[in-house]
């Protein structure tokens, strides 16, 4: 069955976490994905919750009516949009006035927000929409012998009642795929730690301890890789490594991909498609790592 | 008649509290008055690892009314939106959104909004988006765009002065 | 010759980890007057005792010892498995190597040394152990209950309903006890009155309930089976048979509204001739001998104006106390619980400011037949307070005044801080100083959340003091939640007392041979196993006599102890233990020390025979007489000097 979906990319990853936008177009379509490329979409709205909470619920209202006005079902592969997305809906659907309100200043733009849309984020797409199955289906070079921890992000597990992608306290979504992927999954007790970006922007010498702090703990382990799902996380553990290692002053070296470039890998796409060179951290070891 | 925080002789803003117990209502199904101050938020924050925020004691002021002293306290901005308060409440409050009510007051208040908010504020109201896109590095030290990779035009608001107006009603706006 | 079988239990591990059994059953087999000796894990299971009476059966025993656990625990147990099995239960004999040997050492060698030397002096014993048969006792059907709170009222509706006769002692004019003075109870906010009212007129008009209402028990005597009760009436002056409740008397008295009425907690005023609240039952006015005119001075104006006012000629200044006798089989005691007089904790300032008050005179306040008929007014000035401070556990959980929780203060504050928001309205500002909030019952957490949601400021922590300033009180309190020192103006402070035991519960205890606990209230025979009885045959407890509780726990504790003395009232004769003194009439000299010594007046002088006697029925075996005797008269049967000091020989 073909399922389309309008691509809401958000800020940080068409704007620098490239990698991702690159392997999840190349995968995605693989499985019967239709991705649909909206023209108009805005920040989120997420990161000005702490300055004016206001401006974030009409910001993502905003997005959400781009995509009414489409009549596409949306797919949010950034964490922090997809909360601020999912949570709203959750405020329009339960506030009419509210719901009313937003309408009034969406109008400046032709713009209304109608009824609720269905939201995915990477993590349920491939696992409850596409299905393990299909994933197995295409697994050409399975990643036998890869321990590899899975991140998933505060945002898409938490808060429970608005309803999340995964489990808030034991999600396992991520580690059925990878070992669909033929991956061996590891739980880890640091599994639900935060990755330290929403501090980035105020208070990165802590943001960048928390990153840190986790990173150690996974290497400490023997673990040999780390997935994630998040652009915002993937900043943190990848982009910033090296830093974050400075911080909590061990040398860190950890490879950290993207679920969808692990997927890529797997499927036998070559990785430049799949932006790997695009990883700061060592991810040739994973590809060197894995006995096909 | 009245309580005061003989410490720094403080008075409950119960004006304000109840403007943020409002606002809270209107987003959250959240009502600080039953925290039972059990301080599980605090045994499991990402931030009280690390900083000293104590999202129990976050509630135990706010529920004395000492809001003026949280508004101005620098600990409130070291939330990490874990979420993880908010999760496992034993009494379905959520300090997480208590702060982020708080920082919404204090910036009302024209408190200084602290590290790169402002500048991610200016890019919204300017392209929509916090940031421009990006020139970044890869592993083999050549730099990249997105237009370099192949990737379809950046979606962000088409007419600007339009998205602009949207968002200038809501300067205007309390919740 | 005697044929003892010798039983070793194990106690699963209990006695065996530290007690060598096979040797100790090995070593009991070859004792004198010993014919078979076994040992098993669980004696006391049904398998145990199965092996007991087939023993018994196969060796033709006619005496058994089993060593086990105090005979505390089991010996009623083994007694009845011997009667099964066809021995004499008397002839049983416990040998405690169990408390007394297994548990206290850890030497198993020496353990089990000191374990054989038990044996066989319980050995000795159980040779010498008299086959006795327990006396019979007619039961007489009827039941005392003393107290006519809302436990009492249940006791005695229930065993009422159950067909037995009951007399219901109140010490008050009228039953009702605390609950009448409470306006809602939590949690669920039932009107008190609303419920307790029907109660009260069923008592009033159930025809197996004698309600002896202004009355006190003077003295009982006799055992279980057959108590004789004497109880004194108090003058009432009132003729209750022509009374018909109209008040005139009340309207008319000289002293009307000059007196402080005890039923409002000294916030209202009454007459001389009263009735102590609108429901009362039974429903018939009183004269206070000590306040009124005419009694106390012997002249009120020209003529009393009640008497002159009462078209029924029902008052009677001539009536004189009344002492009567009633026979029972049974007892419950339902005296209930008195309030501390928060006094006591001084710097709370309850004698200081009239704005400081108690929760229950606060109940007064808020009840509608109150004496501000429901409106919360601050004492000192009849205004509506702008704000009310709440003070949990004052002299509760305090080891200078009650170690004890009152178990109810929580729960009354919160139910208090709910009524008053109801009637007070959201502007008022109410807080609650408590040190933990216990609401541990049935409802009670909702409830408690409930309150926390209705802008209430809860500060944890006891503030040191209450000082009363011109026109309001000042408190200090450092909370432990913010960790700061807050200053609360307030207009009033409403103390949480503690729940005490009734001012005269020692003296009450001792006419009636009752314990108590280190706390002064009734003591249960066991805390778990036995909630409602006590340590005298025949005599429960219930409600907040035995320790603080609320009305749910109260009621429940009613009708167990209700159930329990129907397991008495509903036989027609009681077995009575045989294990009591007698007396050696060849020996006994008449000189009477043991009358003066039985704690249980179980002894008499026959006069004719100029011997001691002793009341089968009332002896309970202490033994103090024994001790007493200076000619060694009095024996206990089965415990004979004798017996014992062949235990002694067998030992040494
Ligand atoms: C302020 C306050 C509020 C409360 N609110 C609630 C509530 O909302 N919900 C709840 O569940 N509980 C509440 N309680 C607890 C409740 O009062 C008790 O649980 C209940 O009253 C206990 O009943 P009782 O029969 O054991 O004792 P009592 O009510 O004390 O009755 C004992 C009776 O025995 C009589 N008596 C005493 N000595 C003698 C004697 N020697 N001879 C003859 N008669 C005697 C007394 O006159 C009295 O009538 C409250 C208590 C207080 C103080
Ligand atoms: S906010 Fe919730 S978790 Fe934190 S102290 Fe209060 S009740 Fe406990
Ligand atoms: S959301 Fe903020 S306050 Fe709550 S636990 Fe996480 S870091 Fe702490
Ligand atoms: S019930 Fe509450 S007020 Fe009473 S002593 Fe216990 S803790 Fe204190
Ligand atoms: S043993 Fe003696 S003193 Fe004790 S109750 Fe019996 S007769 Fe009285």
């Amino acid at each position: 069955m073909k399922k389309r979906y309008a691509l809401f990319p958000g800020c940080l990853m068409p704007t620098e976490q490239y990698a991702y936008e690159l392997s999840l177009r190349e995968t995605l379509p693989l499985l019967g994905v239709e991705l649909v490329d909206v023209e108009g979409f805005s920040c989120c709205g997420e990161p000005m919750k702490s300055v004016n909470q206001l401006l974030t619920l009409y910001l993502s209202a905003r997005n959400l009516a781009i995509a009414q006005k489409h009549h596409l079902d949306i797919y949010v592969p950034c964490a922090m949009c997809h909360l601020a997305l999912t949570e709203c809906q959750h405020i329009l659907e339960k506030n009419p006035a509210m719901k009313e309100r937003i309408n009034g200043m969406l109008a400046a733009e032709e713009l209304t927000y109608t009824e609720k849309t269905h939201l995915v984020h990477t993590v349920d797409l491939l696992h409850d929409v596409i299905g393990i199955q299909t994933i197995k289906e295409h697994v050409k070079k399975p990643l036998h012998g890869l321990k590899i921890a899975a991140h998933y992000g505060c945002h898409i597990l938490r808060p429970k009642e608005i309803g999340r992608p995964d489990d808030s306290e034991n999600p396992q979504k991520i580690e059925t795929i990878l070992k669909a992927l033929g991956a061996e999954p590891v739980n880890y007790p640091q599994k639900l730690d935060c990755c330290g970006a929403p501090l980035l922007a105020n208070l990165p010498e802590s943001a960048l301890t928390k990153t840190g702090q986790k990173l150690q703990a996974i290497q400490e382990q023997q673990i040999q890789g780390l997935v994630d799902v998040c652009p915002w996380c993937h900043k943190m553990f990848d982009s910033r490594q090296t830093k974050a290692g400075e911080t909590v002053a061990v040398k860190l070296d950890v490879p950290v991909v993207y679920l969808t470039q692990l997927l890529g890998i797997a499927f036998g796409i070559p990785p430049e498609k799949l932006g790997l060179e695009l990883n700061l951290s060592p991810v040739e070891k994973l590809q060197q790592e894995a006995k096909p | 008649m009245s309580i005061i925080d003989l410490t720094s002789m403080g008075e409950p803003q119960s004006e304000l509290r109840k403007e943020l117990n409002d606002r809270l209502t209107k987003l959250q199904d959240e009502i600080s008055d039953y925290c039972f101050q059990c301080a599980r938020c605090t045994s499991g924050c990402e931030a009280h690892k690390l900083l000293e925020l104590e999202p129990h004691k976050i509630v135990a002021l706010l529920k004395r009314g000492l809001l003026n002293e949280l508004i101005n306290a620098d600990v409130i901005w070291t939330c990490m939106t874990c979420q993880k308060c908010r999760e496992r409440c034993p009494q379905r409050v959520a300090p997480i959104e208590i702060l982020f009510a708080l920082k919404n007051i204090a910036v009302a208040n024209g408190k200084q909004i602290p590290g790169k908010y402002t500048a991610m504020l200016q890019s919204i109201l300017t392209m929509g988006l916090i940031q421009d896109v990006q020139q970044t590095t890869t592993r083999t030290n050549t730099t990249v765009k997105r237009d370099d990779l192949g990737l379809p035009p950046l979606s962000k608001p088409v007419d600007a002065a339009k998205f602009q107006a949207g968002i200038m009603k809501i300067a205007m706006e309390k919740v | 010759m005697r044929r003892i079988g010798v039983f070793v239990c194990h106690c699963g591990i209990n006695i065996a980890q530290n007690v060598d059994v096979k040797t100790l059953t090995e070593y009991a087999s070859h004792l004198n007057g010993v014919v078979v000796a076994k040992e098993y894990k669980y004696m006391c299971s049904d398998v145990g005792a199965t092996l007991i009476k087939d023993t018994i059966k196969e060796f033709k025993l006619d005496g058994i010892v089993i060593a086990s656990c105090s005979p505390r625990m089991h010996e009623h147990t083994f007694r009845r498995v011997a009667n099964d099995g066809g021995v004499n239960p008397y002839r049983v004999e416990i040998s405690n190597i169990r408390e007394q040997c297994s548990w206290a050492h850890s030497d198993k060698q020496k353990a089990t040394e000191k374990a054989k030397y038990l044996v066989r002096s319980a050995v000795s014993k159980a040779l010498s152990l008299e086959p006795l048969k327990p006396s019979t006792l007619k039961v007489i059907p009827e039941a005392l209950i003393i107290g006519g709170g809302i436990a009492g009222i249940q006791a005695s509706l229930d065993l009422a309903n159950d067909g037995f006769k009951v007399h219901l002692v109140e010490r008050d004019p009228s039953i009702g006890g605390h609950m009448a003075q409470l306006d809602k109870t939590f949690p669920t906010l039932d009107c008190s009155s609303c419920i307790l009212t029907p109660k009260m007129m069923e008592v009033a008009n159930h025809e197996n309930i004698e309600l002896l209402s202004y009355a006190e028990i003077v003295s009982i005597e006799g055992s279980i089976g057959n108590y004789t009760v004497k109880i004194r009436k108090k003058p009432r002056y009132v003729d209750v048979d022509k009374c018909t409740g109209c008040g005139d008397c009340a309207t008319n008295c000289r002293l009307k509204d000059r007196i402080t009425s005890e039923f409002n907690q000294g916030m209202g005023k009454r007459g001389a001739a009263y009735m102590p609240f609108p429901q009362a039952v039974p429903l018939k006015y009183v004269i206070d001998d000590k306040k009124c005119l005419f009694l106390t001075k012997g002249k009120c104006g020209d003529e009393p104006l009640c008497k002159k006012a009462c078209a029924q000629n029902a008052i009677c200044f001539d009536q004189k106390e009344e002492i009567i006798e009633r026979k029972v089989g049974a007892i419950i005691v339902a005296t209930g619980y008195d309030v501390m007089d928060p006094a006591v904790v001084y710097e709370y300032g309850y004698d200081q400011s009239p704005d400081v008050i108690t929760t229950l005179e606060l109940e007064r306040l808020i009840s509608s037949s109150g004496p501000t008929k429901g409106e919360i007014l601050r004492p000192s000035n009849q205004q509506k307070p702008k704000s009310v401070t709440f003070i949990l556990c004052v002299g509760s959980r305090d080891e200078t005044q009650c170690s004890w929780c009152c178990r109810i203060g929580c729960m009354t504050a919160l139910k208090q801080v709910y009524l008053l928001r109801e009637k007070l309205g959201e502007d008022v500002e109410i807080n609650v100083c408590y040190n933990d909030l216990r609401s541990f019952g049935k409802g009670y957490e909702e409830f408690y959340r409930k309150v926390r949601g209705l802008h209430t400021n809860m500060f944890r922590g006891r503030p040191s003091e209450v000082r009363p300033m011109t026109d309001h009180l000042k408190i200090d309190i450092f909370d432990t939640t913010t960790n700061k020192l807050f200053e609360i103006k307030t207009d009033m402070v409403v103390l949480v007392p503690a729940m005490m035991p009734r001012k005269d519960a020692a003296e009450f205890a001792r006419l009636l041979h009752l314990t108590l606990s280190g706390d002064g209230f009734f003591l249960e025979a066991h805390p778990k196993l036995r909630p409602v009885d006590t340590f005298v045959n025949g005599i429960f407890i219930a409600g907040c006599c035995q320790a603080p509780k609320d009305i749910q726990d109260t009621v429940s504790q009613a009708s167990a102890a209700a159930s329990r003395a129907t397991t008495i009232l509903s036989q027609e004769e009681l077995e009575i233990d045989p294990l009591i003194a007698m007396v050696d009439e060849d020996v006994c000299t008449g000189c009477g020390i043991c009358i003066e010594v039985c704690p249980y007046e179980a002894r008499t002088l026959n006069e004719r025979k100029r011997i001691a006697e002793v009341n089968n029925a009332l002896c309970a075996g202490c033994g103090s007489c024994i001790a007493a005797c200076p000619s060694n008269a009095s024996i206990h049967k089965n415990f004979t000097k004798k017996q014992l000091l062949n235990m002694v020989d067998d030992i040494m």
